[in-house]
């Protein structure tokens, strides 16, 4: 045969494809626990198909997962946005680290979002196996946004602590780069929250220790 | 009518972009018709699926540069004759940068999916659907002898731009809004 090498390289190339979705299916780490039909907003449980069949003849067409952490900043940077979604459900939180926040939920379906609060915040968008992309206006305030999926631990956290003595609440985003931003928020006022260690899930708020709770569509904690 | 040289010359490319060309509709239909699982083996000490591909991705580009720089010398446009190991390095780096992209593309297809919800990701993946294609044709392209002069350059140059796209497309994108965070 002449000149094999470039042949021997694409085979390679092959061989090196195959033995890494080996690994991956070997690992379970193939199975598609994220990969719902969105169109099953109204049968959720459908039973994830065996890795195995993931493929050509499989499913229409890639569609919206149906559980799925996203975390990401909004254009510009001024404010954080995190999105959980599971099984036809969403919540959301925006903050801007300082004042601004709001809390977010709403159903999903087909891989949209429109979402609100009880104080006229909106949160509309889209979202898939990559990323949730939207608007969001919050205290007369709209940003666009694009946030990526957020593995643990990042994503989104929330606390209930007392602050001399009320009832407080703590919104955490954590973004997939380890930076984190959050608001703690009493009758009185709002104020950037204190540091959240993601890995232990505790923060010290007003001088107690506090544990944070993952609001998770992936892991489904967090009034999933 | 055509000189028989020419003839030979479109048959040889024929085959090459023919193939070519199948790779990259073949790669293109699957990544629409999977379904996406949206997960994947991550790598210990990146914080992220994303990082880990954005820095392969970086490898990758840098190894294509010294493609460049290697083709090149080896078509004498950098002045006088190319060394000896010219060769060589332009053939362990191509492989090298081919299979280093592998785990990537493999993230891209198999965990993503062929997408198009905006433009950046409409364009990666026609780009990523392209490049592995005009990759197979090249490589196919390097055991014809009849094949035109320019063509190997061409295709080359094709690879080359499919790549840089696809890193500005993709890693750019991911050290623009995380930062260069492993």
């Amino acid at each position: 045969m002449k000149r094999p090498g470039p042949l021997f390289t694409l085979l390679a190339g092959v061989v090196l494809a195959g033995g890494i979705g080996i690994v991956n299916l070997a690992t379970g780490t193939g199975v598609a626990p994220v990969a719902g039909t969105a169109s099953a907003g109204s049968t959720p449980s459908a039973a994830p198909a065996p890795p195995t069949t993931v493929a050509l003849s499989e499913a229409p067409k890639p569609e919206a997962p149906a559980r799925a952490d996203y975390a990401g900043r909004v254009v510009g940077g001024g404010a954080s946005v995190a999105v959980s979604v599971r099984d036809g459900h969403a919540i959301a939180y925006v903050c801007d680290g300082k004042k601004v926040e709001a809390w977010l939920q709403g159903a999903t379906a087909g891989g949209k979002l429109d979402l609100k609060d009880a104080k006229n915040a909106t949160l509309t968008g889209s979202f898939d196996a990559t990323a949730v992309t939207g608007t969001v206006t919050a205290l007369g305030r709209t940003w666009q946004f694009t946030a990526p999926v957020a593995k643990k631990p990042a994503g989104l956290y929330r606390a209930a602590p007392k602050v001399r003595g009320k009832a407080g609440k703590v919104g955490w985003i954590v973004q997939p780069d380890g930076s984190q931003v959050g608001v703690l928020t009493t009758d009185e006022d709002s104020s950037p929250a204190p540091v959240l260690d993601p890995a232990a899930g505790t923060a010290t708020v007003d001088g107690a220790p506090v544990t944070a709770e993952p609001v998770s569509g992936l892991a489904g904690s967090g009034d999933f | 009518m055509t000189a028989p040289a020419g003839n030979r010359a479109a048959a040889a490319l024929l085959v090459p972009l023919a193939v070519g060309a199948v790779v990259s509709v073949v790669l293109g239909v699957y990544g629409s018709l999977h379904t996406p699982t949206g997960v994947a083996v991550n790598v210990a000490g990146f914080s992220s699926a994303q990082s880990v591909k954005a820095w392969l991705a970086t490898v990758v580009v840098v190894l294509a540069l010294a493609q460049l720089v290697s083709a090149l010398a080896m078509y004498g446009k950098l002045g006088g004759g190319a060394p000896a190991w010219v060769a060589p390095v332009h053939r362990w780096s191509g492989r090298l940068a081919f299979l280093v992209s592998i785990p990537v593309a493999l993230h891209c297809l198999y965990a993503l999916g062929f997408q198009s919800f905006d433009t950046r990701v409409l364009l990666h993946s026609l780009l990523g659907c392209f490049f592995y294609g005009v990759f197979v044709a090249k490589m196919l392209l390097l055991r014809k002898d009849g094949a035109p002069g320019w063509s190997l350059p061409v295709v080359g140059g094709l690879v080359f731009t499919a790549l840089v796209g696809l890193w500005l497309s993709a890693s750019l994108w991911f050290f623009t809004r995380s930062g260069l965070t492993f």
